[in-house]
């Protein structure tokens, strides 16, 4: 029944990429403990595997990782999609191979990688926010040094880099967005925030434009590639926004996510916002994320629930994977 | 001569232990003086544990054969093969990361020449197939390092490719002995983080037994003796009859009303042999007893843990566990005072947020003839919880932790009737056996109240005019003045909580022995005479005259003055202060005296000198 089941939303799942005359280029990673809410460090977790899944079809996940129920992004290279960067609370780890050998390329003082960005005109260059600050690597992760200086409360839960220029890096801290434009040799404050900033994205239609979630100031545009930035005056800032994304087929579809905000979508560009959250389970909503391949598909990870997608954007969900999980992080890699 | 009477003991103890030690009368508290008697003592409980632990074992039910019933049996080099067999299979599903980690070295050691090479074998792959979390705490870190850099040694030269991590048995070792050099500096220049835990003490020493046994680095293994000297140093000065007293940077909600019941008093039954051990020496004490013959605790730590013949104040500097966020310091120092006597003891930190969850900040505990059961504790929380406390200790998503950690292990966390945790609207202020507490709580506070704790145990307790409320628990008389209206509840466990639903409030304790007093009524008429003022208005303030004859002037938000003087703690406490423990802050060096004995444990060095007086 459950085969049947799958084997009907596969169908939909290539009708509609097929449809869109787009064929599906990436594979879906999920970073997600599935081990239930009282899975903690030193206990038992059972048979349940958390950690890495990756889906090339949208509906059946395999778990491709190390057992870890904080496995919490992942993050591809840009010139080797293979390879991928994993931030778990162990540091970063980095694969080939989908896991197949594996190394953690970080050590005892550079630990819980929150956050990863390759640039892209640099691949060799990797970013990351971590707790206590940012790691840089100018070697594929190999070696790592720390770069955050003048950043006070180093706290770096978000961090990307610009595509269009190498060395130039947005990063998501306790206190505000901090901007280098050196390679992180140097860091300057853009925007102060009164929490954390959790999530930064960069605009696939247009560059220039940025988007970040926080904890206690709602949602921040910037139109000058992160250099300026103004609050987003119709979004709320009562709950923490854990992540905001664009429709990279629709140029003025905004969505975004929160613990209590529930899934929100916006039409025109963010003047305006509808709630989504109408058949998910909660309204606490730890991730989101939009299909770059089948028009239409969104996903949304509420707490303690099953993975949902959505094919009208919102409108309808239906569970997808997992139990009761904590969907930490929705990436898509692509497959070349 | 020493030996023989060893022997003596010996053969003397009782063969089989039909009724273990935690369920025997308790032994004496009176010290041992003999030294070869002492040491036959601790090796006898060591084997009593041992022999305990491997009688759970039933032969047919591999079930009961796990992993701390297999680390007996090696250690008692018993059943190699059937430990074998089952290691091959528990290998085959490893779960519980660091906490898997140390039995699984202990059983890789002290199998060496005894288990097959197919036992041997499934260890090795475990370590290559499972991927053990790191944790994300102090004692999680210890015990990861130092199993990571045991057994490092135990295979060294592997590819990256042998282990879970992807890194070479040169790198791990490299970055694990890193890991304990930095923390073995923390703790030795600004203190521990997870200071002075019940519990988690075992998970501080029994790593340090492993890596002073096992380390092939000579020196590696001389910093584990000399960090076991140091935490059995820092946990014995602050015990009465074996019960970990005062403020803890972790307990639990078990313990801080019975203070005997945890891992701890395995370790003072072990150590110092003043108190019983916990029920199946607190499950994790069998790790330390596997080989604990390859530990002599100290004479003159023996000696500061269970000499109570006169009272003492010992001082001593902590730190917070690191702080990621809402703080500008990594780790904000914590400053305790422990009042110690034959009857009772007043133990406290100076209040705040210093831990998450489970702080423990002060309490009073008093002397009884066997604890088992007993509530022998009376103390007063501000009850808080929220996602600023966790944030600050924890690098996660702020909304789902509050509820989420009463699913893992920390049920009370979020009610209102909490007697654990601390508060960043409590300031606590100790000068010998007076304490007192002022808590200004905002409209934003989860509550705005005070819990009391109020044992089932109290021999007496009555509620004076005066506004005192008196109670006698042993042989310590108490005086405790809340310091706005209060009610009384219920307690599921017995006994009873004061609940003083006010914003601007706290607490006065002060202590004293019974017999100092010709009568009960003459210590409440003594109490009723010391000068005392309260005032709420502007700013929360009380100025009390203790029965030692301190003023002591307590305001809310500023630091406190005892006769006079302003007490700057940053100035004035040091690493460890007192008559038998004494560090300065970033020296790196301990010296511990007991009458004539002397130690000093020296990390600059790394050498450890004893003397003996005239």
């Amino acid at each position: 029944m459950i085969a049947g089941r799958r084997l009907f939303f596969v169908a939909i799942t290539l009708l509609a990429s097929a449809a869109s005359g787009a064929e599906l280029k990436h594979d879906l990673y999920v970073c997600a403990n599935v081990s239930g809410q009282g899975g903690v460090m030193g206990r038992s977790t059972g048979p349940v595997r958390s950690g890495l899944f990756r889906s090339a079809d949208r509906e059946r996940f395999e778990h491709i990782g190390p057992h870890h129920i904080r496995t919490f992004t992942v993050t591809f290279d840009p010139a080797d999609p293979a390879r991928l960067y994993v931030g778990l609370l162990d540091g970063i780890l980095r694969t080939s191979d989908r896991m197949k050998t594996l190394r953690i390329v970080t050590g005892w003082d550079m630990q819980e990688g929150k956050s990863i960005s390759v640039d892209p005109s640099r691949p060799e260059h990797v970013y990351a926010g971590i707790p206590d600050g940012i790691a840089v690597s100018h070697d594929r992760g190999q070696t790592w040094t720390r770069m955050n200086a003048g950043i006070r409360r180093a706290y770096t839960e978000s961090i990307l880099v610009d595509r269009t220029q190498a060395g130039r890096v947005l990063a998501g801290t306790e206190l505000g967005i901090y901007l280098t434009e050196d390679g992180a040799r140097t860091w300057r404050l853009v925007q102060a925030t009164d929490k954390v900033t959790y999530a930064i994205r960069q605009s696939p239609h247009d560059p220039k434009v940025f988007l970040a979630t926080t904890s206690a100031n709602g949602a921040f545009r910037s139109t000058d590639r992160g250099a300026t930035w103004r609050r987003i005056p119709s979004v709320p800032s009562e709950r923490t926004l854990h992540n905001i994304e664009f429709d990279p087929h629709n140029p003025r579809r905004l969505v975004y996510c929160g613990w209590g905000a529930g899934v929100q979508i916006s039409e025109d560009d963010g003047a305006t916002w509808q709630d989504r959250t109408t058949g998910l389970p909660r309204r606490e909503v730890w991730r989101v994320a939009v299909d770059p391949d089948v028009p239409e598909r969104i996903y949304a990870g509420p707490y303690q629930e099953p993975l949902f997608a959505s094919d009208d954007f919102g409108r309808t969900w239906r569970p997808l994977e997992f139990g009761k999980a904590t969907v930490f992080d929705l990436v898509f890699v692509p497959r070349k | 001569m020493k030996t023989i009477l060893a022997f003596a003991f010996l053969l003397s103890a009782p063969v089989g232990f039909a009724q273990p030690a935690f369920t025997a009368p308790p032994p004496s508290t009176a010290p041992v003086a003999d030294s070869a008697q002492r040491r036959a003592q601790y090796l006898a409980r060591r084997m009593e544990s041992l022999r305990w632990r491997t009688d759970q074992a039933v032969p047919g039910e591999p079930a009961k054969l796990g992993l701390a019933e297999i680390a007996a049996k090696l250690a008692l080099r018993e059943d190699a093969a059937a430990c074998s067999v089952r290691i091959v299979e528990l290998m085959k599903t490893p779960t519980g990361d660091m906490f898997w980690m140390f039995p699984a070295t202990a059983i890789s050691y002290l199998g060496r020449d005894q288990l097959t090479p197919e036992a041997k074998a499934a260890i090795r792959e475990a370590w290559r197939t499972y991927f053990p979390l790191r944790g994300d705490t102090e004692n999680h870190w210890v015990m990861y390092y130092t199993t990571m850099h045991l057994m490092a040694d135990l295979w060294p030269g592997e590819g990256a490719n042998r282990w879970f991590n992807g890194k070479s048995s040169a790198e791990i070792s490299a970055e694990s002995r890193a890991w304990l050099l930095h923390w073995i500096d923390l703790t030795t220049t600004i203190g521990q983080g997870e200071y002075d835990c019940t519990h988690y003490l075992g998970e501080y020493a029994i790593p340090m037994l492993y890596l002073a046994t096992w380390a092939k680095d000579p020196q590696m293994r001389q910093r584990g003796r000399m960090m076991l000297d140091w935490i059995f140093a820092d946990f014995a000065v602050e015990t009465l009859n074996g019960a970990y007293i005062g403020s803890h940077a972790r307990t639990d909600d078990t313990t801080v009303l019975e203070k005997w019941n945890a891992l701890s008093s395995y370790f003072a039954w072990q150590l110092l042999g003043n108190c019983p051990p916990p029920a199946a020496y607190g499950g994790w004490g069998i790790y330390f007893s596997t080989i604990a013959e390859h530990y002599e605790l100290p004479e003159v730590i023996y000696r500061i843990g269970t000499d109570r013949s006169g009272s003492f104040t010992h001082t001593e500097r902590k730190r917070t566990r690191h702080r990621w966020r809402n703080s500008d310091v990594r780790n904000a120092p914590v400053y305790k005072t422990a009042y110690i006597t034959p009857d009772y003891a007043l133990g406290s930190d100076q209040g705040g947020l210093l831990q998450p969850i489970q702080q423990h900040s002060w309490d009073l505990t008093w002397s009884v003839p066997d604890p088992r059961g007993v509530h022998n504790t009376i103390f007063s929380v501000q009850p808080f919880f929220g996602p600023e406390e966790l944030m600050m200790y924890f690098a996660e998503m702020p909304d789902y932790m509050p509820a989420s950690v009463t699913f893992q292990g920390k049920p009370t966390y979020i009610s209102e009737a909490k007697l654990l945790g601390g508060s960043p609207y409590e300031q606590i202020f100790q000068q010998d056996d007076t304490l007192i507490t002022l808590s200004d709580i905002p409209a934003s506070a989860p509550w705005k109240q005070i819990n009391g704790f109020f044992s089932k145990d109290l021999a007496r307790l009555e509620e004076d005019a005066s506004g005192w409320l008196f109670a006698q628990g042993g042989r310590a008389y108490i005086a405790y003045r809340p310091l706005a209206p209060y009610e009384w509840r219920p307690l599921e466990k017995g006994g009873k909580r004061l609940l003083s639903p006010h914003a601007k409030n706290g607490t006065i304790l002060q202590a004293a022995a019974a017999r100092e007093f010709a009568s009960w009524d003459e210590f409440k008429a003594r109490i009723r005479a010391l000068p005392l003022s309260i005032a709420r208005e502007p700013t929360l303030r009380v100025a009390f005259t203790s029965l030692r004859g301190k003023k002591i002037e307590a305001t809310y938000g500023a630091a406190p003055r005892v006769d006079g003087r302003v007490v700057d703690h940053a100035k004035e406490w040091k690493l460890f202060a007192g008559p038998y423990l004494n560090a300065e802050v970033g020296g790196r060096k301990l010296t511990l005296t007991h009458g004539k004995l002397k130690r000093v444990i020296d990390f600059n060095t790394l050498t450890v000198t004893d003397s003996s007086g005239p």
